[in-house]
């Protein structure tokens, strides 16, 4: 009975914010659609990593390098063979991939699948450390990433990136891929295997011996995460429209480490509560950066100035929420009905 | 109930100030600035920002009496943030025309959103040639790369006289990248010989195998288009290990830090730059420096120049317009002839300034003017 009305609920929900989207989309004004687009982009980032990093326990630090490849490959695919031709002004590229082009929906699953597949060949040597080595490991592979990137100019033009990448990230597409990426981490951390993966995280000597195969189990968080991932950081570079090295430093790891910390490690409703307060969060506090007219008194902006109120922010909410947001709860339908059966015993 | 009240009261009162400050600003015309403010490349960001104040004072008001108003926004070095602040300035601060940014990949980023909304956008500072290439409403006030990198082979291969050069190229900057492919080209068609090619990255500190390279090819000069950090360490490196050749180097050399960190190795080092305080020939120029020195205390650097010239040329564009038409202003920076601005006389062509280079040294200790190369 439950399960069947949670359920209509969920579909209920979902239905609901597509329409705002639909509202949102006819209108609210650029600026705002690109904010919402920012935080769909983020918050799937922030689901996926939280899968390996929350849920599994994992302390990796591989998204940039992730968000880089899918980023790479789908562009390369989407952009036209004339636009090639006129951007790789220092080194021609490299024959077949110059002539291959694909619509969009078609690159964007490539450049997930590429990045699955890096990831699946990265798995071995990577789980063969745990804890501290796995987060050293997987931060040199992010910088690895980094240094192919600026190096194979015959094959991403180097330091000079990508421009002109068609604008095709919408608020469908974007919330799309963001709400799909959700329900599909969702279904996997409630099933066996989720539960498999909480055990490693908990104690992965104690997982083994009850008979769980943790490498596997790593295996499908790490390839689950790295393929949402990589769909995102296509949508992430048909939305700014150019790419380069740079975008993809260890700054975008660490923004989504704070995101996920923040609202709690292991849940997912945290991450997305997080997710929006961040990407959000830090256009709105703007205004600190802007002079101020307050009566006939006025403040002279100091740029600058939000990211030390955020700072600020950010180490309140862990001295007062020291687990995150949600610690490790997630938000489900029977418990917001408790909640009100509650307050109407009292 | 009284509190309530009292609250009421203050909503009202701060309404009726917002309705009355924004009726005071419907004459004030508003251009956005989007700079790095903070994050690693935060000192350019600031000095473009002195700049642009500077200019502001000079010049406060356009078509006649209306206050000129700036709104920056902070873009952290980022692109994301580079196209949320252009996206937020256009659409929700609804600005005239945006100028903005510095690095020539957050430049790109932004540079969509203001071509697909008509609405110029002038950086001062962006000089990769794929920022304005294929764009109507992008435009800079900085030379391109291209001609950076001819002015500095004509300049080694006449003035010099150096027959053979080694060339070091900081693979991480596609500024450095695409300096040192067009130094290559003009070079090789004056006749030079490019007998070393060694790369580098960013944040290198030890260049021994580069070094070992071109000693071994015996270059008469050594093209190094890399920041001022990679430079002064190279140069100590170098002068250590014997060699002598002249240094020839980007704009990218113009900063105190390379004297203070280079020291007597750096003696020598010759660059192409966009400016020099002390050749300043225009009187808007001369103005600029006069009272950029009373306010800072130090000459300003090309990228303060640059940030003013932005302004400069942004505001003289709005006059010509005549009105706060975005597309008019857009055709207004487009048509910019003859402008004497700080850096130099700048005519733009499809967005990309033709104007004066300068060539500058570092000679005991301190930045000396050497010479001006017009295109």
């Amino acid at each position: 009975m439950n399960k069947t009305r949670n359920s209509l609920l969920t579909i209920a929900a979902i239905v609901v914010f597509f329409i705002f989207l639909w509202y949102a989309s006819t209108h609210f004004n650029k600026y705002s659609i690109r904010i919402m687009n920012d935080v769909a982009i983020f918050m799937m980032l922030a689901v996926s990593y939280n899968l390996i990093n929350g849920v599994t326990g994992q302390f990796s630090l591989e998204p940039n390098g992730f968000t880089a490849i899918g980023a790479y490959v789908s562009s390369l695919l989407t952009l036209t063979v004339a636009q090639k031709h006129a951007m790789f002004i220092i080194v021609p590229m490299i024959h077949p991939f110059d002539t291959w082009h694909l619509p969009f929906l078609a690159a964007l699953i490539v450049g997930g699948l590429v990045t699955s597949v890096i990831a699946f060949v990265l798995a071995f040597p990577v789980f063969r450390v745990r804890g501290d080595y796995l987060a050293i490991v997987t931060l040199g592979f992010g910088i690895v990433i980094r240094v192919f990137s600026t190096n194979a100019i015959s094959l991403t033009n180097g330091a000079l990136g990508l421009k002109g990448i068609s604008e095709s990230t919408n608020l469908w597409w974007s919330w799309g891929w963001a709400v799909f990426s959700i329900i599909i981490i969702m279904r996997l951390v409630n099933s066996g295997y989720g539960r498999a993966m909480k055990a490693i995280r908990d104690d992965e000597d104690a997982a083994i011996a009850m008979g769980i195969n943790s490498l596997k189990i790593k295996m499908i968080a790490f390839i689950t995460s790295a393929f949402f991932e990589g769909v995102a950081g296509g949508l992430l570079a048909h939305l700014i429209t150019t790419i380069s090295p740079t975008l993809f430093t260890f700054f975008l790891t660490f923004n989504l480490l704070i995101i996920i910390v923040v609202g709690g490690l292991g849940s997912m409703t945290g991450s997305i509560i997080a997710t929006v307060m961040v990407v959000w969060g830090s256009e709105l506090l703007r205004v600190v950066d802007q002079p101020m007219h307050i009566f006939s008194i006025t403040i002279p902006g100091v740029p600058g100035m939000r990211m030390i109120l955020f700072s600020v922010l950010l180490i309140a909410t862990m001295i007062f929420a020291r687990e995150g947001i949600m610690g490790q709860r997630e938000f489900s339908w029977n418990s917001f009905f408790n909640m009100f059966r509650a307050r109407k015993q009292r | 109930m009284r509190f309530l009240s009292k609250l009421l009261f203050i909503f009202t009162i701060m309404l009726f100030a917002g309705m009355a400050s924004s009726s005071s600003f419907a004459k004030t015309v508003k251009v956005g600035v989007v700079l790095p403010m903070t994050g690693p490349i935060a000192s350019f960001g600031q000095s473009a920002w002195k700049g642009v104040k500077i200019a502001r004072s000079l010049e406060p008001t356009v078509l006649n009496g209306r206050k000129l108003k700036l709104i920056l926004l902070d873009n952290k070095g980022d692109k994301v943030e580079t196209a949320n602040a252009v996206s937020r300035l256009i659409f929700d601060n609804k600005v005239s025309a945006v100028i903005g940014a510095v690095a020539s990949g957050n430049t790109m980023s932004g540079a969509p959103i203001a071509e697909k909304a008509h609405v110029a956008m002038l950086t001062p500072a962006s000089t990769n040639p794929l920022v304005t290439k294929g764009m109507k409403y992008i435009s800079r006030v900085c030379f391109i790369d291209p001609f950076q990198g001819k002015v500095a082979a004509e300049y080694v291969y006449n003035n010099l006289h150096a027959k053979t050069a080694a060339v070091v190229v900081d693979m991480a900057q596609d500024y450095s990248v695409g300096l040192a492919r067009f130094f290559m080209k003009t070079y090789r068609k004056l006749g030079g010989k490019i007998v070393a090619r060694t790369f580098m990255q960013t944040g290198d500190v030890d260049f021994s195998a580069q070094i070992a390279v071109i000693k071994s090819h015996h270059p008469d000069v050594i093209y190094m288009p890399t920041y001022y950090q990679s430079l002064a360490l190279f140069a100590r490196q170098a002068r250590q290990f014997g060699l002598k050749q002249t240094i020839m180097a980007g704009d990218g050399a113009s900063e105190e830090a390379l004297i203070k960190v280079g020291g007597k190795a750096v003696n020598g080092l010759t660059f192409t730059n966009h400016f020099d305080p002390k050749a300043t020939a225009t009187p808007l120029g001369k103005k600029f420096v006069k009272l950029y020195k009373t306010k800072y205390h130090e000459d300003p650097s090309a990228m303060a120049a640059l940030g003013a010239d932005a302004y400069f040329v942004m505001a003289d564009a709005i006059n010509r317009a005549g009105s706060t038409n975005r597309k008019k202003i857009n055709t207004a920076v487009r048509a910019t002839k003859d402008f004497k601005g700080v850096t130099g006389i700048i005519t733009l062509v499809n967005g990309d300034p033709v104007k004066s280079a300068v060539i500058q040294k570092v000679e005991n200790g301190k930045f000396v003017y050497v010479t001006t190369i017009n295109p």
